[in-house]
């Protein structure tokens, strides 16, 4: 069990610096954009770059160094020329920033000269916000009509409720959340169609966080309620269930105790692994909606070529998939025994 | 028989009793002597896999409905561009924003009008038309009127009050001066004003005013008074004359002239003057032009006409020192159809040069001769002639040719025999929105299947060496997978395209970088299914290599449930470019439906139609793709359904 979890954990770590290095260096490869702001700000920028050793400052012209990104002439009346540092020397400087001091990098535009990290720092708790309480809401529902669907199987209400999860499982979220925004938003105007800024009142927000909401759980409701009434169809077929049955249990006492129960041990890792479905669908919500989350920190780093920030946005999505994955392998390893005794599935 | 003789046999029964039995050969009779066997082979065809398979599929009605779906779909990519007649390729700035249209307009459905409701649009009084919109599109009977106050400057508004009012912080009589004017003993000038009569707020005060008439006498300025400060609101009526004569003016003509309004100061209140009209009747019929403009009746009209002059003190012909508004002046609002097809394509005004116009002549559709000019406009094809009226005729010297000013009828001036009617409307660019959509789909189908081709094929061959050798070959491949399933697509395709721009290739590129694993896993776990059943032992035995065993035995038992797996492959990578039209990385050069789709959305409340049309067409892309998918799947390896 031990060595499972550390293999695990160290596959994921591996995994994790292999993407993580990777994405730097394309980020990096990217032709420099010179960061928005006063010259003050600049220079700043470009000294902080040097401090960090992305940059060199050098004295006199270097052409052998390919074009200079910047220079300034200092008190003492010399010019300084500042230059790109070679990409795989940068990396090392990177990876000395990230672990000494925690450096991910510097903002170039969307808030110039403020830490990447900060900014990150600033925007997942609202990804976060939306994403759990869209989870908090579909798992329950979903798994509620899992358990309808599979107790009514090839009835009416197991037809209806399939067809209405294929239908939602299929279309994307930012269809819904643009038929939604027409219907709740635009035609009746029961609902805001932006997200309203901080100072509004807080039924506003709550408001605000309906269609949203709405988007990303009905994908999630759809999937969970598929996955509910598979599990559940299977475990009600089985012969321990009929078994129950026949030592005299009613079919409810049946349900309850030994077909949910069992039907939960591969529902609840699934749980954690929709998370990150979810994150990558809220991405094109939050920029719809007008939500300053991670997603939408997304876009602003792309339109505004802010590639530092942008290289540890896309670091999170990738460390927030990894973790979800780890989690995933993990708890299955918990439930399920065969995993955990290192057998091949 | 000689040997025909009974044998006895002893054995012991279930009661553990001996028993014995006698028993001779005569006693056996072979069964199906005689009898009709059964043992031989059917003359029906027997059904192969396939036909199994689509036996399972054809019983899924959810499943054939989406494939219907589908095929209408397809056949439209396949179909729709080449067939449709509007070009999508450049922008048709004349045809923007053209509702759907399928019926005549004034059907009600689907008939390229725009409804306009809840009387947010003004209605422009003097031409009888709302406010910017054409009057020839507005539908018969469809206008409704309704009268509105307002207390800010609107084009389309008239009456109420010019509302001149001091800063609570003023400590002087302000001032609002007329616009010099000539006097003249000659004629005789009635002053006639109206005021307004209750404040325009409980936090404002009607204040003490005076009106004073000033005029040039020699070098200096002088004045006397109409009437003297007071706060006596009633009607003004006087004769200028007389008051002139009583203040002891020469009687001559004086220039320079003018009527101001002093507003007295109160402190710590905004003191106000409403003036409802002011207005100057001369005996004299030919100054009363000058003095119409330069005096008002419309209040809003007066204070309208100050946004135009660049003297931030002017209002219309009046300056003035205090601030200055308008106060409840009507403004007519209307409902009503639009018919946006008539609006762009009807009659409207446009400027013809001299190319286009012997173009129409040479056509045989009008005569017209530039040396006569307007009056030898003659139509000679009723049917096909754009020009319907001309206005004016302009010589240009520079060029030395000359332009016409007329009346077209646009839509033929644009070059269409008969309006054309757009299914589904167009867009902002003017482009058919109907043949964007279809171009838009061809497009993510290419890239559909183009992607699964070639994660198909690089998937099964990862899979297959992954999966057939296993081992430590299989672990290190494994890894390999396991690293690059763990980036997110959206990074990689953003990664991708930042660095070889937005092109078809870079799409499928980006999308084949991630789509491939799954196949691969897929064929992996084929592999462990068959590698080890007995056929693949039986032709090791005898000699087969492992690139035989693999494209020849194993692979081929797997590959249908291979391939139906990967037509749900297609909707993922519609998602995809959709998503990432969505980032502002779209498609490039080619239409797209995700950038359709992403740049309709800004349209979502002016024209929905814009965005529900698009939305629709992946909606049912996705479902019907998914659910052929999953049938397909289904048929094709039965013991799966369910299960996902």
């Amino acid at each position: 069990m031990k060595s499972y979890f550390l293999k695990r954990v160290v596959l994921i770590f591996f995994t994790a610096f292999i993407i993580l290095s990777l994405t730097f260096i394309l980020m990096k490869m990217l032709p420099d954009t010179p960061p928005a702001g006063f010259p003050a700000q600049v220079q700043a920028y470009y000294f902080d770059q040097v401090s960090l050793g992305y940059v060199y400052d050098m004295t006199s012209l270097r052409p052998d160094l390919g074009d200079y990104l910047y220079s300034y002439t200092d008190a003492l009346n010399v010019v300084h020329y500042f230059y790109k540092v070679p990409i795989m020397q940068q990396y090392w400087n990177f990876l000395v920033n990230v672990l000494t001091r925690w450096d991910w990098g510097t903002s170039t535009s969307i808030s110039v000269n403020s830490s990447a990290i900060a900014i990150i720092g600033e925007r997942l708790p609202v990804t976060m916000e939306l994403n759990v309480i869209s989870i908090v809401i579909a798992v329950p529902l979903g798994f509620l009509f899992g358990i309808i669907a599979a107790l009514k199987k090839n009835k009416l209400t197991d037809h209806v409720i399939s067809t209405l999860v294929m239908i939602m499982i299929s279309i994307p979220s930012f269809i819904v959340i643009t038929f939604l925004l027409l219907i709740f938003a635009y035609s009746t105007g029961w609902l805001p169609s932006q997200r309203p800024s901080s100072t509004a009142t807080s039924g506003e927000i709550a408001k605000a966080f309906i269609i949203p909401v709405c988007a990303l759980s009905f994908g999630t409701i759809a999937s969970f309620t598929r996955y509910t009434r598979a599990e559940l169809c299977e475990i009600m077929s089985s012969d321990f269930l009929l078994l129950a049955r026949t030592k005299g249990l009613t079919r409810t006492q049946c349900v309850i105790r030994h077909a949910l129960r069992n039907s939960m041990v591969p529902i609840v890792p699934m749980i954690i692994g929709q998370f990150i479905g979810i994150l990558s669908g809220s991405m094109i919500l939050e920029n719809l909606y007008g939500i300053p989350g991670i997603g939408r920190l997304f876009t602003d780093a792309l339109t505004a070529k802010d590639y530092n920030v942008l290289m540890v946005d896309m670091a999170i999505f990738t460390l927030i998939g990894l973790a979800a994955n780890l989690l995933v392998d993990l708890s299955y390893g918990i439930v399920d025994p065969r995993i955990r005794m290192g057998a091949k599935k | 028989m000689s040997d025909n003789k009974k044998e006895l046999f002893e054995y012991v029964d279930s009661n553990n009793n001996d028993q014995q039995i006698e028993i001779s050969k005569e006693d056996f009779e072979i069964v199906n002597k005689g009898a009709r066997i059964h043992d031989v082979k059917f003359k029906s065809k027997p059904t192969t896999f396939l036909k199994d398979a689509f036996r399972r599929f054809r019983k899924n009605k959810s499943s054939v409905a989406g494939g219907i779906i589908l095929g209408i779909l397809l056949l439209g990519a396949i179909i729709l561009p080449v067939a449709l007649p509007s070009d999508i390729d450049s922008p048709h700035l004349d045809e923007q924003f053209l509702e759907p249209k399928l019926f005549p307009s004034g059907t009600g459905f689907r008939d390229g009008t725009k409804k306009y409701t809840d009387f947010k649009i003004a209605y422009d009084t003097v031409n009888e038309t709302p406010g910017g919109f054409s009057k020839e599109a507005v539908l018969d009977d469809t206008l409704e009127l309704m009268e509105t106050e307002i207390n800010t400057v609107n084009d389309y508004a008239y009456g109420g009050y010019v509302n001149f009012y001091n800063s609570v912080s003023t400590t002087s009589t302000t001032s609002m001066k007329s616009y010099p004017i000539e006097f003249n003993f000659e004629n005789d000038y009635s002053l006639h004003v109206e005021f307004g009569k209750e404040p325009t707020s409980t936090t404002t005060m009607l204040g003490g005013y005076s009106v004073t008439f000033s005029y040039l006498d020699g070098e200096e300025q002088k004045d006397f008074l109409i009437r003297d400060f007071s706060n006596d609101y009633s009607d003004l009526d006087v004769n200028l004359t007389d008051l002139a004569i009583a203040a002891g003016l020469e009687e001559k003509a004086y220039s320079n002239c003018s009527v101001s309004f002093n507003l007295d100061y109160e402190s710590g209140i905004v003191s106000q003057l409403l003036v409802k009209e002011c207005t100057v009747e001369s005996s004299n019929s030919e100054e009363q032009a000058t003095l119409d403009e330069v005096f008002f009746d419309d209040a809003n009209k007066m204070v309208r006409t100050a946004r135009s002059t660049n003297g931030v003190d002017n209002i219309g012909y009046w300056t003035s020192t205090g601030n200055k508004g308008v106060y409840k002046s009507t403004l007519v609002r209307c409902n009503f159809v639009y018919d946006t097809y008539v609006a762009k394509f009807g009659h409207v005004n446009q400027i013809i040069s001299q190319n286009t116009l012997n173009n129409y002549i040479q056509n045989g559709w009008m005569s017209y001769d530039v040396n006569v000019g307007v009056e030898s406009f003659k139509i000679l094809d009723e049917n096909k002639c754009p020009i319907t009226k001309v206005y004016s005729q302009t010589y240009d010297s520079r060029l030395g040719t000359v332009s016409l000013n007329c009346e077209v009828l646009k839509y033929r001036y644009l070059g269409y025999d008969e309006m054309p009617i757009y299914l589904l409307g167009t867009d902002k660019y003017g482009k058919d929105l109907l043949h964007s959509i279809f171009a838009g789909l061809r497009t993510s189908l290419l890239l559909g299947f183009g992607t699964a081709a070639v994660c198909i094929t690089f998937g099964i061959i990862w899979g297959s060496i992954s999966g057939y050798f296993g081992g430590n070959i299989d672990i290190v491949m494994e890894r390999f997978t396991d690293i690059l399933s763990g980036i997110p697509w959206i990074v990689i395709m953003t990664l991708c395209i930042l660095h070889l721009g937005n092109n078809f290739g870079t799409f499928i590129l980006a999308l084949c970088l991630t789509g491939w694993i799954g196949v691969s896993s897929l064929t992996r776990s084929q592999f462990y299914r068959f590698k080890g059943r007995e056929y693949v032992l039986a032709a090791r035995t005898l000699g087969a290599s492992d690139f035989r065993l693999i494209f020849k035995h194993i692979l081929p038992n797997s590959i249908g449930t291979l391939v139906t797996s990967c037509v749900l492959i297609i909707p993922s990578v519609i998602f995809n470019e959709a998503t990432i039209s969505y980032l502002n990385l779209g498609l490039q050069g080619l239409p797209s439906l995700g950038v359709t789709l992403s740049e309709n959305q800004q349209f979502i409340n002016s024209y929905p139609y814009l965005i529900i049309w698009p939305s629709v067409i992946v909606a049912l892309m996705m479902i019907s793709f998914n659910l052929f998918g999953n049938g397909l799947r289904d048929a094709f390896n039965p013991s799966l359904k369910g299960s996902d």
